[in-house]
């Protein structure tokens, strides 16, 4: 109890969360007088997983698209293909956000390589600075339910550890994410549309011409979603396949092809994305260990009857579970919170019946309007520093952007079926 | 001068080790991007596929992750909770660092230790990964990156403390200058 006390304080005064994690495994293990042998065993079974490889591949894609000018492209396309709307321009950027997210997988990434594009265009078709710098903010976390996403991926392999019934399959996640993450990017549309009537806007008109050149622009990256989403959600590719496929095409067509990322670059973007990869892995291996010793000794067990006499209706434990995630999502990146929380929390939610694919969608979804709460939430001071905003300033243009994904994530929470709707699996 | 020598001479070590880290790292995952892909093209395609390709790459993935984890360590981009040290003082910070510092490289020791005795004995016993390949070959990762991790953070332990004395103790910061 008093390590425990320790090792949180330690944590809040930034100790990586990888050493705290190991830590308490390893103190765990030194009291039931295991061999301390055993975390490496845990460790190695990072060689042990397939699944595994689509988290280096699907990052270093990212990161190299990122650097590309596939961002500037995205945005002509979708600008080409929506501008015309009311409130095109917003529709623009919550679409291609969620697009360019789900490849790079919710790292802060979004904000810096399409808002810095996305936000000087808002201003100039004369929205609002704070709705211009809200919607931003907010678009940065857009995304993250959709395949291939880290956190999706990321939540399956933490869930398949445990050993739940019924089993969670990566696949039923993408299938799961889908309504959700479309009903998030339909409000925030709808908003937008809201908000571009009444004040006339110099509005871009549809032209064919606008849209075939933008088509013709991005012709190498337009197969790259279709391929990898459709093989995904078609059950074509397994994942680490979609993954393979990604970075090699990612790799040829943004270096060999286009030469927008020279060879000699190539080393530091792999080392960026690897840096990223490397902090996810040596918490999620620790964390196998940490698991083991969770499990091992019934805590979740002794957990959910503790939560269980104090909490009897699933009703309550929902409402309670969207706070503490809420809170949680403002402390923790999305990585570390997955990995730490899911093994703990998941076998309570399932005594109280929540199914586990559902629940990964509640998470998720929470840790992603977390991103953008006040007073912590991460994205707010990126989005601070990015655009040289005070952060108070952030706080205030986010909160509409805020109320409505709340909604979104109390709709995600009540009505499960939104989630299992297209998941084969489910009841 | 003899000082500034040998700290230059220091510099440049770590220069080539840093560099040194990097080249593996983007070997490991150049090999990992191609050989990938291949994989599913000579299996889906030819029925072929080589028998160590989907172990080999598994421990690719090892090796990557621990590389990249290493080199977090080395930029201080290690995944933490940073929500008190916006409200510290810069010595209160330093001090804070330093502690941190010192309780992740003596976690990480523990982990290097332990790992060190498991190669060891996987290498003693003989057991193999994949084909012919030893386990210990595989394995050895875990060890050496856990223990490049801890030296790496007693350093920044180490320079942590300096500057919270430095800040303690301002007589120092002129007498100390370039020491």
């Amino acid at each position: 109890m008093i390590v425990a006390a320790l090792l949180i304080v330690l944590a809040l005064l930034g100790a990586p969360l990888f050493a705290v994690i190991v830590s308490f495994a390893m103190f765990g293990f030194h009291a039931e007088e295991v061999d301390l042998q055993v975390v490496t065993i845990e460790i190695y079974r990072l060689a042990e997983m397939p699944i595994l490889l689509a988290i280096p591949l699907f990052t270093f894609a990212g990161y190299l698209l990122g650097e590309s000018n596939a961002p500037h492209r995205l945005v002509r396309l979708t600008n080409a293909l929506l501008g015309w709307l009311d409130g095109g321009l917003a529709i623009v950027a919550l679409v291609a956000c969620a697009l360019f997210t789900a490849f790079t997988g919710a790292s802060g990434v979004t904000i810096v390589a399409l808002g810095a594009l996305l936000y000087p265009a808002l201003r100039e078709a004369n929205y609002s600075d704070s709705f211009s710098l809200g919607l931003v903010t907010t678009s940065g976390s857009l995304g993250l339910l959709f395949a291939p996403a880290l956190p999706l991926i990321l939540y399956g392999i933490v869930a398949q550890q445990m050993n739940v019934e019924p089993a969670v399959r990566i696949e039923d996640l993408f299938a799961a994410g889908l309504l959700p993450g479309l009903m998030m990017i339909v409000l925030l549309s709808a908003y937008a549309i809201w908000t571009a009537r009444g004040h006339p806007k110099p509005r871009v008109s549809f032209t064919w011409s606008e849209a075939f050149g933008a088509i013709r622009e991005a012709g190498w990256e337009i197969p790259l979603p279709i391929v990898v989403l459709g093989g995904i959600y078609s059950g074509t590719f397994a994942l680490s396949e979609a993954a393979a496929v990604t970075a090699i095409y990612v790799l040829v067509v943004e270096v060999g092809i286009r030469r927008e990322v020279s060879l000699k670059e190539l080393p530091a973007v792999m080392r960026e994305a690897m840096v990223l990869v490397g902090a996810i892995m040596i918490i999620l291996g620790v964390s196998l260990a940490s698991t083991n010793y969770l499990i091992d000794t019934e805590v979740p067990a002794r957990l959910f009857d503790l939560v269980r006499e104090r909490v009897d209706s699933p009703f309550v434990f929902l409402m309670l579970l969207n706070v503490f995630l809420l809170g949680l999502g403002m402390i923790l990146d999305i990585f570390s919170a997955i990995v730490i929380m899911v093994p703990i929390i998941l076998p309570i939610a399932i005594g109280y019946g929540v199914h586990p694919v559902h629940l990964g969608i509640i998470f998720l979804a929470n840790m992603q309007i977390g991103y953008i709460t006040p007073p912590v939430g991460m994205n707010l001071f990126i989005a601070s520093h990015r655009f040289e905003r005070p952060v108070l300033e952030v706080y205030r243009a986010t909160i509409p952007f805020f109320v409505i994904l709340l909604i979104c994530v109390l709709l995600i929470t009540y009505i499960p079926a939104i989630s299992l709707f297209l998941v084969s699996s489910a009841p | 001068m003899n000082r500034d020598t040998r700290h230059d001479r220091m510099n440049r070590a770590l220069t080539w080790l840093h560099r040194a880290e990097d080249g593996l790292l983007a070997l490991l995952l150049g090999t990992l991007v191609v050989l990938a892909p291949l994989q599913i093209v000579l299996r889906n395609f030819f029925n072929a596929g080589w028998i160590w390709a989907d172990p080999f790459l598994r421990v690719l993935v090892l090796w990557i992750a621990l590389l990249g984890a290493l080199a977090a360590s080395r930029q201080d981009r290690q995944i933490s909770v940073d929500v008190v040290s916006k409200f510290l003082s810069d010595r209160a910070k330093a001090i804070v660092g330093a502690t941190v510092g010192l309780f992740t490289a003596l976690v990480c020791s523990v982990v290097a230790y332990h790992s060190w005795l498991f190669v060891a004995g996987e290498r003693e016993f003989g057991s193999t990964a994949f084909g012919d390949v030893p386990a210990w070959i595989c394995q050895i990762v875990i060890p050496f990156c856990f223990t490049m991790i801890a030296l790496r953070h007693l350093l920044r332990a180490y320079s942590h403390a300096r500057d919270a004395l430095d800040r303690w103790l301002p007589s120092r910061r002129t007498e100390g200058d370039g020491a």
